[in-house]
């Protein structure tokens, strides 16, 4: 027992010798934001720490808004250097930024995400629009029948939104409301959807805030299911279940194309090539931001920087590209890859 | 640490007391009266050259008052029997004498108690020092969960009071040859005290309080656990060690009482009914309880 | 007092035979409740032991293939043009694989075609190719015949996951690539082995790469912060309020804060440490040491509340016995009560500790829940730890990512399994009776 107590004791002194190192200097690149970025920043960084014998970079999915949110709490060893975002920087961010003295930003576009709406390959592939995913999954559309004002989602089935889709219930998991992809889903399909609706069209005109909640309050009688961040248990989800239709990136799709397949939309399969030659319309773009201020100070930023925009990183021969992301079209990539690497700064508000 | 001990209420002797409240209802048989010390004990509870003494003790657990305006004399070199029927205080006021009232929650005594002039309720007296020269013996038998050895050595190796390991030895084997376990236990002072028997750990625990060789022995029912001849031997042992030390014991056996003691206290639900003499207790008891007590014709 | 308990025919007990009749009457009814009751917790247990059965064979079956790793054999000529004493380090040994690839599949020639060739083996094949020659310079100049990790695709495909006879517009793998696993397989030229680099290196996006070493380690020095602080400072804190403290209205006060804290969600104290570790004393993000700390807090009140509850299990008599020979308070709680109270301290800290491995929640809030490739050397360097690790793999798109996640939890598993057998053995071992 007492020998006990002395080796306890003497842990206590090694653990405390060790303590005081503080924070004063950093020899490797931090990274935040975006959990959609995240596989293709890590790849990256991947590569660069074996490339370049810098440390490798550490990099936390902290979500987009976050990410931000420890970009622009300050220049500083203990701030990030880079911040991951699935979109692009808002004013207010650019506002806090600025305040906190992190003037200097470099963004740079990566290329683009997917969101696809897909099924079980048990299933046939469904044929939908824009519209059709508004009509389904809102919780409040314009009356069917006919009558003016708005009414509580009526349609059980597909066929209800559209005869030319098939009689099954209708049963989608998706992204929680904390996610990334549940906010692009929201913009890209529910708002769009929206618009092509006359009524709706004419409310963004005259009371855009109502319009916007229209377009983002979804379903809660359980036609739309939160199914947690992980999109992985979607796709377990979408096998188990083939009425079932899942909403995640892209990249999953991609890896598991033996399993299930992506709906069209609007006409569009979403394929790399659809995605990338932006036919396919739920695509968004990728983004990241790097502090200029730490550049110096923290060793390899140009270094990554560089390997990041390298083609054998972001185009569309590019290891990204088995990782699931969708390159930029090759004059924009050579336009944003000149800028990155000469530091090229946003305007600041 | 002692903070939950009140202070003491100093009485004035001949001060009346609740005394006639917890003699309410008896009748005091002889009408003899102990001398100027509450007024309702029965007895004189004087001896000269007294080792401790206690004056108007009370002991409260809470509200409940356990222990009546108590005033008792120890003599020197006396075996001092406390008797009465189960739940009348005996422990309580025996664990008065060296404080272990301190430990428990809730417990509050009021009085004088001295030991060698010394009042052991005074700020300034170490509890550690009162319990060296207090020792005691418990009603349930508790020796540590440790070998034989060590439950006998640990009083004399926290004391420091033996120069080197075959000093501490010597205490060891002198203590369990006193109160008799030696020869059983010899042969294995490594084993735990726990694995002894009854009777055995009741006689270790008398080895233990022996060991700090302490003034006054408190022993509350050392023998309730044992058989006949153990209890022979530890009655032995009480009249060798009155030649040094004074002690203070709890029994139920009225035999007991009247081997080993040469006082007798007779306790009634928490008031001292009767001190005296204990051959003179037992064969001419003045207070009427005493009498019914003693002659079985209680309860 | 000493007179026998006579029993009057007037008190109301019934004669001996009486008795016996009723209770007879009575038996049969009460050994059926106990056997009901005895059914009843036999069913519990079997029930939590299938449950448990269910998960391990579910885990198990995902996961023992991450332990084994296919290889393809390769027969790399190092060419000295390519590699010489001045460029060890850096000379491109992928090409060197990449070039051994095209000299089995002469045939292969166009761009594309040779992407996927090369697409047949990892990307750190080249780093296996880097340690054979740093070992061994003599190797320059000579053909060497290695065994190289696949990539993850090909790996999914050899172990099963992926069925083959898919048509090719539902697979990774394209036919080119299936023919070529083929022809490898039919020379002898691929095989599966025992994972070593699961174990031996950290995170990776490849996850024919990825390892569990850096988390490990990372939970390995979190764990050790934690329990360094928290087990002094759990067991000061019991010995403080149940041997010594008054007991008045503030000590009942802190009695009920500490067991409000042992329940409070674990991801508060993450942004407890958020606020103070971080954000006022500016200790560095990521690091064992915070995490560590904020562990600590989470499982303080657990240890205390243990550490109560065995110090009250010891009986008093212990303490009398002490205090009656002329012990102090401390020498009586330190010498007797303590070494009783510690077994179930300890068992009630590792419990704590158990509870420390498997949390991810607080660590999300001081940065632990990252991509860290490096392995970490102390404790202030970035590290994550276990439970984030398998949360990390859980979340990534990789097939080959999923048998990954079951390997670690496997991992995580054997560690508690581990830890709870120390604290069942320690118990045992110093426990002891009165
Ligand atoms: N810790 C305690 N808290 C409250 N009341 C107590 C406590 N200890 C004893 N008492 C009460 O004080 C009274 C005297 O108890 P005590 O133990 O002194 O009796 P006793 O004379 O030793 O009896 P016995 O012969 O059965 O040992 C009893 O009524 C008992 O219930
Ligand atoms: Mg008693």
């Amino acid at each position: 027992m007492k020998r006990f107590f002395y080796a306890m004791t003497a842990l206590c002194i090694l653990a405390a010798a060790q303590a005081p190192v503080n924070a004063s200097a950093r020899d490797y690149i931090y990274i935040v934001g975006s959990s959609t970025v995240y596989p293709f920043s890590t790849t990256v960084a991947e590569q660069f720490g074996k490339a370049y014998g810098f440390k490798t970079p550490k990099v936390e999915s902290t979500g987009t808004g976050g990410g931000f949110k420890l970009f622009c709490a300050g220049v500083g060893v203990e701030h990030p250097d880079i911040s991951n975002a699935s979109r692009a920087i808002k004013k207010s961010e650019l506002e806090t930024c600025a305040q906190n003295g992190v003037k200097e930003i470099v963004e740079v576009k990566i290329g683009f995400d997917g969101i696809v709406l897909a099924n079980s390959k048990k299933a046939p592939v469904m044929q939908l629009s824009r519209k059709d995913i508004f009509m389904a999954l809102a919780s409040e559309i314009p009356d069917p029948k006919g009558g003016a004002g708005m009414v509580k989602n009526p349609f059980k089935t597909w066929k209800d939104v559209n005869p030319a889709l098939p009689d099954v219930k209708i049963e989608v998991l998706g992204p929680p409301p904390t996610s990334g992809t549940r906010d692009a889903f929201l913009e890209l399909a529910m708002e769009e959807g929206a618009l092509e609706i006359a009524s709706l069209k004419d409310l963004k005109k005259t009371d855009e805030k109502a319009f916007k909640k229209v377009a983002h309050s979804i379903r809660e009688d359980g036609a739309w299911i939160d199914a947690g961040e992980n999109d992985n248990l979607i796709v377990q989800k979408l096998l188990t279940n083939p009425n079932a239709v899942g909403v995640f990136g892209f990249s999953f799709l991609d890896q598991n194309t033996d399993k299930i397949q992506g709906a069209a939309v609007n006409g569009t399969t979403p394929t790399f090539e659809t995605i990338a030659a932006q036919k396919y319309p739920l695509s968004r773009p990728l983004f990241f931001y790097v502090k200029k201020a730490h550049v110096g100070s923290i060793p390899g930023i140009p270094e990554f920087v560089k390997e990041f925009t390298e083609d054998k990183a972001w185009g569309p021969q590019g290891y990204l590209a088995d990782k699931g992301l969708i390159p930029l079209p090759d004059a924009e990539r050579a336009s944003v890859r000149d800028a990155a690497r000469a530091m090229k700064l946003l305007s600041m508000p | 640490m002692d903070a939950f001990v009140s202070a003491k209420s100093l009485k004035g002797p001949g001060k009346p007391t609740q005394g006639d409240r917890s003699v309410a209802g008896l009748e005091n048989k002889s009408g003899m009266e102990s001398q100027g010390l509450g007024g309702k004990t029965v007895g004189d509870v004087h001896v000269a050259d007294p080792r401790m003494t206690c004056r108007h003790v009370n002991v409260f657990y809470g509200d409940k008052q356990a222990i009546r305006d108590v005033s008792i004399d120890i003599g020197r070199n006396e075996v001092l029997a406390m008797i009465g029927p189960s739940g009348c205080g005996k422990s309580t006021f025996l664990r008065c004498l060296n404080r272990m009232n301190d430990t428990i929650e809730g417990c509050r005594v009021t009085g004088t108690i001295t030991l060698d002039g010394q009042d052991i309720y005074d700020p300034s007296l170490d509890v550690v020092l009162l319990r060296a020269q207090v020792g005691m013996v418990f009603q349930k038998p508790n020796p540590f969960p440790k070998s034989i050895y060590e439950n006998v050595a640990y009083g004399p190796k926290i004391h420091g009071l033996a120069q080197s390991r075959d000093e501490l030895d010597e205490i060891v084997e002198t203590s369990l040859r006193k109160a008799g376990l030696w020869e059983e236990v010899k042969d294995r002072l490594q084993q735990s005290g726990t694995g002894l028997s009854g009777g055995q750990q009741q006689r270790l625990c008398i080895a233990r309080a022996i060991a700090v060789n302490p003034e006054v022995i408190l022993m509350d029912e050392p023998c309730s656990a044992l058989d006949p001849i153990a209890t022979g031997r530890i009655e032995d042992l009480i009249h060798e060690l009155r030649e040094q030390y004074s002690i203070v014991i709890v029994t139920h056996s009225m035999q007991q009482a009247a081997r080993v003691s040469q006082r007798t206290a007779f306790f009634h639900m928490g008031d001292l009914i009767e001190v005296g003499p204990t051959d003179r207790i037992f064969t001419r008891p003045r207070h009427k309880l005493t009498e019914d007590y003693i002659t079985g014709r209680f309860g | 007092m000493n007179k026998p308990f006579v029993t009057t025919s007037s008190s109301g007990v019934s004669s001996p035979s009486r008795t016996v009749t009723i209770v007879q009457a009575s038996l049969h009814k009460r050994y059926r409740a106990e056997k009901r009751f005895r059914l009843l917790g036999l069913s519990a247990v079997i029930c939590g032991l299938a449950f448990l059965a269910f998960m391990f064979v579910d885990i198990i079956s995902k996961g023992y293939t991450a332990f084994l790793q296919t290889m393809v054999l390769v027969d790399i000529d190092v060419d000295p043009g390519e590699v010489h004493v001045g460029n060890l380090d850096q000379a491109d040994y992928q090409g060197l694989v990449k070039k051994s690839l095209e000299k089995l599949f002469p045939e292969v020639t166009g761009r594309q075609e040779k992407r996927e060739l090369y697409a047949l083996v990892s990307s750190g094949a080249g780093t296996v190719v880097r340690q054979r020659v740093l070992e061994d310079t003599s190797m320059i100049g000579k053909t060497i015949a290695l065994w190289v990790p696949a990539n993850d695709d090909v790996d999914m495909v050899v172990k099963g996951h992926v069925e083959r006879n898919l048509p090719e517009s539902e697979r990774r793998l394209g036919d080119r690539t299936l023919g070529w696993i083929e022809a490898l397989e039919s020379q002898g030229r691929i095989t599966t082995r025992w994972n070593k680099t699961f174990f031996k290196s950290g995170d990776s996006r490849e996850p024919e790469l990825a390892g569990i070493l850096g988390a490990t380690a990372g939970s390995f020095y979190t764990i050790l912060v934690t329990l360094v602080l928290s087990f002094p400072i759990g067991v000061a804190a019991a010995l403080y309020l149940e041997e010594f403290a008054p007991k008045n209205r503030w000590t009942d006060l802190i009695e009920v804060n500490i067991n409000n804290l042992a329940a409070v969600p674990s991801i508060v104290f993450g942004l407890l440490g958020l606020a103070v570790f971080l954000s006022f004393f500016g200790l560095p993000r990521s690091s064992p040491l915070v995490g560590g700390l904020v562990l600590t807090l989470m499982t303080l009140p657990t240890i205390i509340i243990a550490g109560r509850a065995s110090l009250q299990a010891v009986p008093p008599s212990i303490r009398d016995a002490a205090l009656s020979v002329g012990a102090s308070r401390m020498q009586a709680v330190f010498h007797h009560v303590l070494p009783l109270a510690l077994p179930g301290m300890l068992t009630g800290t590792i419990i704590g500790m158990g509870r420390a491995l498997g949390e991810t929640a607080p660590l999300l809030m001081v940065g632990m829940v990252a991509f860290i490739v490096d392995i970490p050397r102390g404790f202030t360097d970035p590290a994550t730890v276990l439970p984030v690790q398998i949360y990390l793999w859980a979340d990534s798109a990789e097939r080959a990512f999923v048998e990954k996640t079951s390997a670690a939890i496997l991992v995580l598993l054997a560690f508690l399994i581990a830890m709870n057998a120390a604290a069942v053995y320690l118990r045992n071992r110093f426990e002891r009776r009165w």
